[in-house]
């Protein structure tokens, strides 16, 4: 279980998360919906414990994640996967020692079977073969599904997903909407979710969340946010041009 | 009205103050900074496992790489040294000297400077830059995430490789650097090749040699803690990938040519 606890945080003066409470149940799946820029991405680097909050705390499992050691950290991340919005697949690395990355660093594993379970997790996500290639020859699709590989890799709790389906043709979105389902479902992964691809959310989701001037301003199945009665909401999820946010976003440039 | 607004801004001190402000707390932050890294990379050096690995790869970029660079620049070095000194020598009819002048000025300033110099340039640069690129990708947060230290994993193996390449590529400065002068002094100044060899060596004692090589062990560190961290601070795309690069060089420079001027001064009194 993951306890996000009144989150702040300050980046050059400006105060990007104003207390973000979150409690994320084992096995469920829950996705933050907000737009680009709102705090998303830093709230989930914040899990990770890749930034520390200015207030607040957050428990995995009731510990909290910032007053453990470096090593209790480390220990807590295997447990963790990510996949970064652009992938972050490490350059000068093939595929294979991506994908295997945690095994090579932190196991004893023997080489043969991190082999196997590299060529397993790369044709889960439809990619085997391609072990030997370097990143840079992988197209951004590739690059995403490589990434998701190397996320659960070490078979973790928790799967967290920067952007998943961003900038993926409609196919292959639904291709990693397909295989985030097929994680909670087989592996009973917890999972968080950070998109603004409405479609993919309603997909994936036991519950959305959605983020908004640094506050979780509503919480709930897919079909109480569709049918919520809070403007704002609305207006994002049915992709408006018109409406609170955009009024809102009006004024503070007038009056700047 | 707007002129006068423009003109107020313009020699307002309070935004002088403001500006000499911030870039005091820049430059300290900066070197806070680098101390704080250094300080992590010599506990992760002595408490965890090295990447022998990755240590050699790194010994080769920062050291097998930069051979062509420091023999070009060594080698001219020496033969204008001869040439200048035997330029000046000759007034006092001492031209014999010049062999003494070389080697000395070369173990002890020309060799360890020059060499940290071109290898600030060219490692203190590809350094920021690939770090730089690794962080504006998310990719350093991806190590973190993947649970290993990024200043173990890029830090700790370039640390060592710029302590002891710049160390390796000194003492071949130093031989290349006392070959070119020697061309010109056997070649163009009539010197017999034995006489410059003997005086060469004669001329040069221990302490000579050493406070050299320790001078470039220090400055090898330098090159490579100053990258990684301007490398490790890149914020904003390709345009800061750039400004952390040019950072890396001008502060390493700077910081080599400092610590030579107390390391010169710390060796002159004891």
């Amino acid at each position: 279980m993951i306890e996000i606890k009144g989150i702040h945080k300050w980046f050059d003066g400006q105060h990007v998360l104003q207390g973000v409470d979150l409690t994320i149940r084992d096995g469920e799946t829950l996705v933050i919906i907000g737009r680009s820029g709102c705090g998303k991405s830093v709230l989930l680097k914040h899990i990770m414990a890749i930034l520390e909050p200015d207030e607040g705390d957050i428990l995995i499992d009731g510990k909290s994640i910032f007053s453990m050691t470096a090593e209790e950290q480390d220990k807590c991340r295997l447990q963790l996967g990510m996949l970064f919005q652009g992938a972050a697949l490490f350059d000068s690395l093939t595929v294979r020692e991506n994908v295997g990355f945690s095994l090579i660093e932190h196991t004893k594993t023997a080489e043969g079977v991190i082999d196997q379970k590299v060529r397993e997790k790369l044709s889960l996500v439809g990619l085997a073969g391609i072990e030997d290639l370097m990143p840079a020859s992988l197209s951004g699709g590739m690059k995403k599904r490589v990434g998701l590989a190397r996320a659960i890799c070490n078979e973790p709790k928790s799967i967290l997903y920067d952007e998943p389906t961003t900038g993926l043709d409609p196919i292959n979105a639904d291709v990693i909407n397909d295989l985030i389902l097929r994680m909670q479902k087989q592996l009973k992964v917890l999972s968080i979710v950070v998109t603004h691809d409405m479609t993919s959310a309603y997909k994936v989701a036991d519950r959305i969340a959605m983020l908004y001037r640094g506050k979780i301003i509503a919480t709930g199945t897919p079909d109480e946010i569709r049918n919520s009665k809070d403007p704002v909401v609305q207006q994002f999820v049915t992709g408006s041009a018109h409406g609170p946010i955009t009024d809102l976003l009006k004024t503070e440039t007038e009056l700047l | 009205m707007s002129r006068w607004i423009g003109f107020k801004k313009t020699v307002s001190v309070r935004s002088w103050l403001y500006d000499f402000g911030a870039g005091c707390l820049n430059i300290f932050q900066g070197a806070g900074g680098i101390a704080l890294l250094f300080q992590e990379a010599c506990v992760l050096l002595t408490s965890r496992r090295i990447r022998w690995k990755a240590t050699l790869d790194q010994m080769n970029k920062i050291g097998v790489m930069s051979l062509p660079l420091v023999f070009l620049t060594a080698f001219f070095t020496g033969m204008v040294l001869a040439l200048q000194s035997a330029y000046q020598l000759r007034l006092f009819s001492a031209e014999q000297f010049t062999s003494d002048l070389i080697s000395v000025s070369l173990c002890r300033e020309l060799g360890p400077v020059l060499t940290s110099m071109v290898v600030a340039g060219r490692v203190g640069a590809s350094i920021a830059a690939e770090l730089g690129t690794m962080k504006v990708t998310e990719q350093i947060d991806a190590l973190k995430a993947l649970a290993t230290n990024p200043v173990q994993y890029l830090v700790v193996p370039r640390f060592i490789a710029g302590l002891c390449m710049l160390f390796v590529l000194t003492i071949y400065a130093d031989v290349i650097g006392m070959f070119g002068g020697y061309l010109i002094a056997v070649f163009k100044l009539g010197m017999s090749s034995h006489m410059y060899i003997k005086r060469g060596i004669d001329a040069l004692m221990i302490k000579d040699v050493v406070t050299g090589l320790i001078k470039a062990f220090f400055f090898g560190g330098i090159i490579s803690i100053v990258g990684c961290y301007f490398g490790f601070t890149a914020r904003g795309g390709a345009e800061g990938v750039g400004r952390a690069t040019t950072l890396a060089v001008v502060v390493s420079l700077i910081m080599v040519i400092a610590s030579d001027a107390l390391f010169s001064a710390i060796f002159y009194f004891f």
